[in-house]
């Protein structure tokens, strides 16, 4: 089926050409500015960008996963996914949603490589094991490594979707069997969107990606890569908890009658005062809740590192290479009590080895006493 | 001479497959079916609080997310004793079923759907027959012309875009594509129309479990609270848009997916002889409804059928070193007292050692170990589970509900019972079996509004939960029915510790290489015989292998 | 043994402003700690009040954080004063790491730690400002503060919009997440709780020993030499 054409429709023209009116284009331009938090004089900028541009091309590589960022970006309930796909983007590859398999699948990933050389975004999703000279991921025959570096040597652009291509996840907790490893150790010639989260957000990734569509270039991002406008605050800063937290009311036990009256989760775990994201605002699944509205703690799924920093019910982690039992505060008050311990032994010591200095000094003391008048 | 073909990825799955099979004279001559993933998970969560495993492993996998959370709690609260709350079971139950109603939706429109329906012949299609159609075989409400015109143009000027995103390189205008352009079209409207519907039915997972995909679980319970008298807990309106969603999902189902279904199942009755398998079908069943421990009132029975004899019914049991072993032979892992013995799951290992060949490759080296999966046997004899085996054991059992469906799903479509045993019978199997647990879910919902009417408002049981009070050691399994078939999960604690975990999943059962004994198992046997028109084209290939909804990271984990 | 005199001469040693930075700052330590133990781990508070009708936890943390400006000026001041002050509270004293700082800290070990006697009377023995060994510790403990405030800005960048605590955001960029630098402004909580163990153990013992006001000096300032130390 040859229908490639000499110049791409731009968005304005595939959404006129759905039987969208001219009006509707604008007010989808004025939605994505308010959801992005952009100011009104945005709009003009995002419907000239909606206008001109064709649909961009993405490459979607899936490596050491469990497919649960792509399952989340098919929830996105604003844009929908159907939109997104059909419209806003061209998803060259994805091997979990595509029609074509094997060759096909292969070939199909490497004609966008080819013609968009330096325009396409590479999508990531799973971290990529450096293990054993990469055996523990192959695809068509070659292996993790090999393929994001194929893919991504033409890429714009990289988004690392969700924990495992951003911090890597599950497999690279202890003792990590396989070196799973995420993106940004690996590729460090490209722009890369750390989109962290186990799995991310839909609306955020959509979001991202719109981002992107929208404005011809990448979110602004914070020090570790990630997109502030969903990664600036911490889920403990937008809980609808927080006023027990302040108040001091907390859930001691599951389902007692405090978590009955939702009290804070703090005391049974809850990392929300460490985690980067934005459950507490913009909730799951199109606003219906989040794992502290349903009673559970959050547990960090967006943190660096998460999986290592349990135990998953408890506020304090273990202290790494002092046995699995110990942490933080077992180790303090050992380690004061065994300071305090050494001052009374010294203290008994002292007044064994220096009692000839002290007589002497309880000699001349006791002299001048009977001298003063 | 045989013509060996390789396809890698396979796509529309889960995780990283790989089919290689000998084609001669038209037809697949043998098989070997491999998983080229694995992350190691099951050392992953040794040494770590059982009250948190579930966690990492339901990370196995995001399409079935919840499954392995179930299969681990039920675990733990095996091997320390605990017995939950019968809202928590409810919940569960609700939440399990909710995951059925989405899986096997995206599977069939989103996953399968590919393999049968042709984009690009839809365009040809007259809008207003697929509107007759369409209103012909259900009463779905967006029927109309107009309806079915718009989608043509949507579809229409995607394609003209020339930029053809995940239908590029499809099998378009394919011989084996069977469907008149209208029914296409009908087919490429639901796939839209299913995209949508299924990010609504998720939201059962949000209320209970805070999120989808991977919602929240608790060892002892649900850490959802209820309390029908305060905004903080499970209260009316939540419990209400639970019931909202569920109905609303069983309405798509009954309305679009099954009829789509035997639409498309009618223009496709050849292939309700291809792709037939071992025969030997296996469920642990599921979906208690008076404790987990009562297994005689699961709603899918327990069993075993052995060479498709669906009159004989053989028990299951998790915790007979005899029956459920697995093995390494074929697989790229080290057992310390050899590779050639099966180990029962409570003295497994998963000692990762790859001997395949060094990437970049063009072939395996069948003939040695060529799979990151494990080989699972029960007793000896290879299994196939998932919705057709479910389907089977429960008509075997003579359950009314299932012969109910069964019987009349094969007068509508005029086959023989024999037709089930194949590709078609797989893809058929899911979606009756759908609408039974969309029909359970909902009287899960009602025992639990009851319940919570009658004032049981327990959720959570936190008496065990401080490991000072468990046994030094203790041993437990967590079984259950996840929606590529049967999965459970062992777990040996000692002091308090995870010290052995292992998993043995659905897609570990279908996928596997072979055994010592030189048996296929599922995937690799389901291929034999299939006839493949352009060894080029693989898609008679992916087509049987879909019917199985494969799902890698699961199988390796 | 008549080699040295008991005659004492007084001495001024610790100027004001170390003095009030010295208790303001062991106050400030005091609080910080005990507000952040609460803070680390609540006590069950079984209370049957609406959370608009309490605040205690908020309280604790405004405590702390208002406390923690206190500890951290005071702190900026007393870096100041060790440019500013007398010998004794010049930032040379805290690195005794010229030849012979290095023969006294070796004589203090042997003598204070390790309690070996010597066969001389030393008058190293009574050192006037701080001997060489408190002198490290005090540095260790100042890293320790910088480290808490560095720490304790970073958990607090997010919650202001003021520009002093934005300054310290890098932080939990370099710590890899808000997780570990909870987790070391909480360990290192144990680090104070341990130097205030020994070192009022070890003033209370200097005092008891050397019997030279050692503890009345950090109050009024003075401490007392012997005559032979004094020139005419
Ligand atoms: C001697 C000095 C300090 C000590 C011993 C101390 C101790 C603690 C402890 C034990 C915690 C609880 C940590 C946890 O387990 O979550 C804490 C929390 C905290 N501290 Fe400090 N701290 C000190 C100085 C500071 C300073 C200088 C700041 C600067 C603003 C600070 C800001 C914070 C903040 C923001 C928190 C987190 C409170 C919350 O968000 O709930 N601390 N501190
Ligand atoms: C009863 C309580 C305390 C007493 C009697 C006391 C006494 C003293 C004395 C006598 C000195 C001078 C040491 C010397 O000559 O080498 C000193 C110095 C110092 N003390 Fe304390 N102290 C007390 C509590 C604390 C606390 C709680 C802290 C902080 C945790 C602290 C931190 C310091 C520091 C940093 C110095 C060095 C002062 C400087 O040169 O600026 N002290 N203390
Ligand atoms: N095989 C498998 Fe799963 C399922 N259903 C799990 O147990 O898919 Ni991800
Ligand atoms: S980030 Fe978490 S949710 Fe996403 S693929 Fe990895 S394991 Fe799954
Ligand atoms: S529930 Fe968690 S995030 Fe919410 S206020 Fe409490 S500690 Fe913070
Ligand atoms: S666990 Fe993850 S989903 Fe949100 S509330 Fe916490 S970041
Ligand atoms: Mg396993």
């Amino acid at each position: 089926m040859n229908t490639t054409k000499e110049r791409q429709e731009t968005y304005y023209e595939s959404i006129i050409k759905s039987g969208y009116s001219r009006r509707d284009f604008m007010k989808f331009s004025a939605f994505m500015a308010a959801y992005l938090g952009y100011e009104t004089s945005a709009i003009g900028q995002i419907e000239h960008a909606l206008k001109t541009t064709p649909r961009l091309p993405i490459i979607w590589e899936h490596f050491q996963e469990c497919t649960c960022c792509s399952e989340s970006f098919i929830r996105t309930d604003h844009p929908i996914a159907a939109d997104i796909i059909l419209d806003k983007v061209s998803l060259d590859y994805t091997a979990t949603l595509m029609a074509a398999s094997g060759h096909q699948a292969e070939a199909a990933k490497h004609e966008t490589m080819e013609k968009y050389k330096g325009e396409y975004i590479l999508c990531v999703e799973g971290s990529v094991p450096m293990g054993d000279d990469g055996v523990y991921c192959c695809i068509a025959g070659k292996t993790a490594e090999d393929q994001l570096r194929e893919s991504a040597a033409g890429a714009k652009a990289i988004i690392a979707w969700g924990s495992c291509a951003s911090n890597g996840c599950v497999q690279s907790a202890h003792p990590n069997p396989t070196t799973a490893t995420p993106i940004h150790k690996i590729i460090k010639d490209k722009p890369i969107i750390n989109v962290p989260g186990c799995p991310p957000i839909g609306e955020v990734m959509a979001g991202v990606v719109v981002h992107v569509v929208a404005f011809g270039r990448l979110p602004e991002l914070d020090r570790q890569g990630r997109p502030k406008a969903f990664y600036a605050k911490r889920v403990h800063d937008s809980c609808y908890r927080r006023p027990y937290f302040d108040a001091g009311l907390f859930v001691e036990e599951f389902d007692d009658e405090n978590a009955k009256k939702g009290y804070c989760l703090y005391k049974v775990g809850c990392k929300g005062p460490s985690t980067y994201n934005a459950c507490g605002t913009m909730r799951w699944n199109g606003g219906v809740s989040y794992p502290i509205q349903s009673g559970h703690g959050c547990f960090g799924c967006s943190e660096d590192n998460f999986w290592d920093n349990g135990p998953i019910y408890e506020r304090l982690t273990n202290v790494p290479g002092f046995g699995i039992e110990a942490n933080a505060d077992k180790i303090g008050m050992v380690a004061t009590g065994a300071v305090a311990g050494a001052a009374v032994a010294h203290s008994i010591a002292s007044t064994i080895s220096k009692r000839k200095e002290m007589r002497e000094r309880v000699v001349s003391g006791k002299d001048v006493e009977k001298r003063v008048e | 001479m045989a013509e060996r073909i390789v396809v890698d990825p396979v796509t529309r799955i889960e995780g990283h497959l790989r089919i290689e099979a000998e084609i001669k004279d038209g037809k697949i001559v043998d098989a070997y079916s491999s998983s080229t993933m694995v992350r190691g998970i099951e050392e992953i969560v040794k040494g770590r609080d059982p009250r948190d495993v579930w966690a990492f492993v339901q990370r196995t996998c995001g399409v079935c997310t919840t499954v392995h959370a179930i299969a681990s709690v039920r675990a733990v609260e095996d091997a320390l004793g605990i017995v939950i709350p019968p809202n928590a079971e409810m919940v569960r139950n609700i939440m399990e079923g909710a995951l059925y109603m989405h899986d096997h939706v995206v599977h069939f429109y989103h996953l399968h759907a590919l393999d049968w329906v042709d984009v690009v012949s839809s365009l040809s299609a007259d809008p207003a027959e697929t509107s007759r159609i369409a209103q012909s075989i259900s009463n779905w409400p967006k029927s109309s012309v107009g309806y079915f015109t718009d989608v043509q143009k949507r579809i229409k000027k995607f394609v003209d875009s020339g930029q053809l995103g995940i239908f590029a390189n499809g099998y378009w205008g394919h011989p084996k594509m069977k469907l008149p352009p209208e029914v296409n079209l009908l087919g490429v409207a639901h796939y839209l129309e299913a995209l949508e519907w299924q990010k609504e039915i998720v939201r059962v997972h949000t209320i209970f479990g805070g999120k989808n995909p991977h919602p929240n679980y608790l060892v002892g319970g649900m850490a959802c609270a209820v309390n029908t008298d305060d905004p903080g807990g499970i209260n009316a309106e939540r419990l209400a848009y639970v019931g909202q969603l569920l109905q609303d999902g069983k309405n798509f189902i009954e309305q679009v997916y099954l009829p789509d279904l035997m639409a498309i199942a009618s223009f496709y009755k050849d292939w309700g002889a291809i792709g037939k398998g071992i025969g030997n079908y296996m469920s642990y069943g599921d979906f208690p409804t008076n404790g987990y421990a009562d297994k005689a009132n699961f709603k899918f029975p327990s069993g075993v059928i052995l060479d498709r004899d669906v009159t004989k019914i053989y028990p299951v049991d998790h915790r007979d070193s005899t029956e459920i072993v697995e093995y390494v032979n074929k697989s790229w892992y080290e057992y310390t007292g050899g590779d050639d013995v099966g180990l029962h799951p409570w003295d497994g290992q998963t000692n990762i050692k790859y001997s395949g060949p060094k990437p970049p490759y063009e072939h395996l080296d069948v003939d040695k170990k060529y799979s990151f999966i494990k080989t699972p046997r029960w007793k000896g004899h290879p299994m196939e589970v998932g919705p057709l085996a479910r389907v089977l054991v429960g008509y075997g059992s003579g359950n009314p509900e299932f012969k109910e469906i069964v019987d009349s799903a094969l007068s509508t479509l005029n086959v023989p019972v024999t037709a089930l045993f194949s590709t078609l019978g797989r893809t058929a199997a899911r979606g009756l079996e759908t609408q039974l647990v969309a029909n359970w879910t909902m009287e899960f919902y009602n025992t639990l509004m009851t319940n919570i009417k009658n004032g049981d408002s327990r959720m959570a049981n936190s008496e065990l939960r401080d490991p000072a009070l468990w046994p030094a050691e203790a041993k437990g399994v967590g079984y259950t029915e996840a929606p590529r078939g049967s999965l459970a999960h062992w777990i040996v604690i000692k002091d308090g510790k995870t010290a052995n975990y292992q998993q043995v999943v659905p897609t570990t059962w279908n996928a596997s290489p072979r055994d010592p004994k030189g048996m296929m198992s599922a995937y690799e046997s389901a291929l034999i015989d299939t006839p493949v028109a352009d060894p080029a084209l693989p898609l008679e290939i992916i087509r049987t292998i879909h019917s199985f909804d494969p799902c890698l990271a699961c199988a390796v984990h | 043994m008549a080699t040295v005199s008991h005659e004492f001469k007084r001495i001024f040693v610790w100027e004001a402003p170390v003095r009030l930075f010295h208790w303001l700052n062991g106050v400030c330590i005091l609080v910080l700690m005990a507000t952040g133990i609460l803070i680390g781990n609540p006590p069950a508070f079984m209370s049957g009040a609406e959370a608009t009708n309490q605040y205690w936890f908020g309280i604790t943390r405004f405590i702390h954080f208002a406390t923690a400006y206190i500890f951290t000026l005071n702190m900026v001041y007393r870096v100041f004063w060790s440019f500013m002050g007398n010998k004794y509270a010049s930032w040379k004293q805290f690195f005794p790491y010229n030849k012979k700082g290095i023969a006294n800290t070796l004589f203090v070990i042997k003598d204070h730690v390790m309690l070996q006697n010597e066969k001389v009377y030393d008058f190293r023995k009574n050192f006037i400002g701080h001997n060489p060994v408190a002198a490290i510790s005090y540095s260790l403990l100042f890293i320790l503060m910088i480290l808490q405030v560095v720490t304790g800005f970073a958990l607090y960048a997010d919650n202001s919009t003021w520009f002093l605590p934005k300054m310290f955001s890098w932080v939990t960029a370099l710590f890899g997440g808000d997780f570990n630098v909870r987790f070391v402004h909480h360990l290192a909580m144990w680090g104070f709780a341990i130097f205030i163990v020994i070192h009022v153990y070890l003033s209370m013992w200097h005092d008891w020993l050397e019997g030279r006001g050692e503890i009345s000096s950090m109050f009024g300032g003075y401490k007392f030499v012997r005559k032979e130390r004094v020139k005419d």
